[in-house]
């Protein structure tokens, strides 16, 4: 047995190999779960915001209206001020799309697409743009340009100012990228690895994999559940360094 | 392994155009809905919690007049009974100082009255004596005066009178 190649193919996208015209057609495990949340979710959501005669319905609808109060009073307008309403709905989606993609490789035959660069790179330049239109919106191409400079900076500085403040600003949204799948990627690689290890002893003897059997699932469990944790800090982190990133830039220094 | 760091560019662009379209759609269906709902509703409460706050006021307000005016009544009340009461006690006084003069004038009367009974007795008495007197007069002039008669006489007269 492989564990590398184990691991591989429990973690990596899979291309279904879908050609059209003899263009290929991204369409992967990956992206197939991605559709499928985004189906699901504008269902649900357009369902619930619409279903006040239910008693069920009511219920969804208070908790989304508290969920958009969270998301708008603990994230967007602290970070963003009076100008974040208008990008509430980027954030509302934002969260509960990462939330969503994120727990739906802890539902069997599915795959966290968030463990996939391509998918957090995507979701980070989504993010990278919402920073730079909130830039140009609020301050103009030169205002925003002028935002890298902070205040007080002596003129001789600014050649060597400008460029680091563009790297940092880029820098910033592919962290973004790169801390959400290193997370997500993270907690996969060690449920897999603890599964291998009932077969990896097993391998050697029947009864040593038989009796790393508990111990195993046991931590199996634990980090199941600090999956699940991880799962909401980490649609909270990027939902929130999104919102201070682009606050940033409206209230520039 | 080394596949994990790769991007599949396709994937991204699908990514993107797939989670944009999301934003989209999620705020025409779903997001300006329920925010709209909030904010309707966060309005709403700010515009009550400012009437009860304005009712709240203006209660106090009110409540501020209507201890003022209830204090005026109190105060006017107060000062009514003691006039009423300075009134009952001058009417009393003048009640009792004219049951006075009244019973004082009744007596006056009665004194008058019977000091006129008196003295119309008393004259009707000097009448009678006087006639009496004439009388017995005349009859000592009709009859022969002596002793026994006379006597006999006077003593007719004063049995008469006695019967009378």
């Amino acid at each position: 047995m492989n564990v590398a190649d184990t691991i591989a193919h429990h973690i990596l996208d899979h291309d279904w190999g879908v050609t059209l015209g003899g263009l290929r057609v991204p369409v992967t495990t990956h992206s197939v779960t991605i559709f499928a949340v985004s189906v699901l979710m504008l269902i649900v959501l357009a369902w619930a915001s619409r279903a006040h005669t239910s008693k069920a319905g009511r219920l969804l609808t208070t908790l989304l209206e508290e969920y958009v109060s969270f998301i708008r009073d603990g994230l967007v307008l602290p970070n963003m001020g009076a100008e974040g309403k208008g990008f509430l709905p980027y954030f509302c989606t934002l969260f509960l799309f990462i939330l969503s993609v994120n727990l739906a490789g802890m539902i069997p035959e599915m795959k966290t697409a968030t463990s996939n660069i391509s998918v957090t790179a995507a979701l980070a330049l989504c993010s990278g743009g919402v920073i730079l239109y909130s830039g140009l919106k609020y301050h103009g191409v030169i205002g925003f340009l002028k935002g890298f400079v902070p205040s007080g900076t002596p003129g001789w500085l600014v050649p060597l100012i400008f460029p680091l403040e563009v790297i940092s600003t880029i820098i910033k949204v592919c962290v973004l990228a790169i801390r959400l799948f290193a997370n997500m990627l993270s907690g996969h690689m060690v449920l897999i690895c603890l599964l291998l290890i009932i077969f990896i002893v097993g391998k050697m003897s029947v009864f040593a994999g038989a009796g790393a059997l508990i111990p195993a699932m046991g931590l199996e469990i634990f980090m199941t559940c600090l999956e699940l944790l991880v799962a909401f800090l980490q649609a909270y982190v990027f939902t929130l360094l999104t919102a201070i990133f682009a606050g940033s830039v409206i209230h520039t220094h | 392994m080394e596949d994990l760091l790769k991007p599949d560019v396709g994937v991204t662009i699908l990514t993107i155009c797939n989670f944009l379209l999301l934003v989209y759609l999620l705020k025409k269906f779903a997001w300006n809905g329920i925010i709209g709902a909030l904010e309707k509703r966060e309005t709403q409460i700010a515009t009550d919690k400012q009437q009860a706050q304005q009712a709240r006021e203006e209660a106090q307000q009110l409540k501020a007049e209507l201890d003022e005016k209830l204090n005026r009544v109190a105060e006017q009340a107060a000062q009514k009974m003691a006039e009423a009461v300075k009134t009952g006690e001058a009417q009393r006084d003048q009640l009792i100082a004219a049951a006075k003069e009244e019973s004082q004038r009744m007596l006056e009367q009665a004194r008058e009255r019977i000091e006129a009974e008196k003295n119309h007795a008393l004259a009707d008495i000097r009448g009678e004596i006087v006639r009496t007197a004439i009388l017995a007069a005349k009859k000592v002039a009709q009859e022969e005066l002596n002793d026994a008669s006379a006597r006999a006489s006077v003593e007719r007269v004063l049995s008469e009178l006695k019967n009378k």
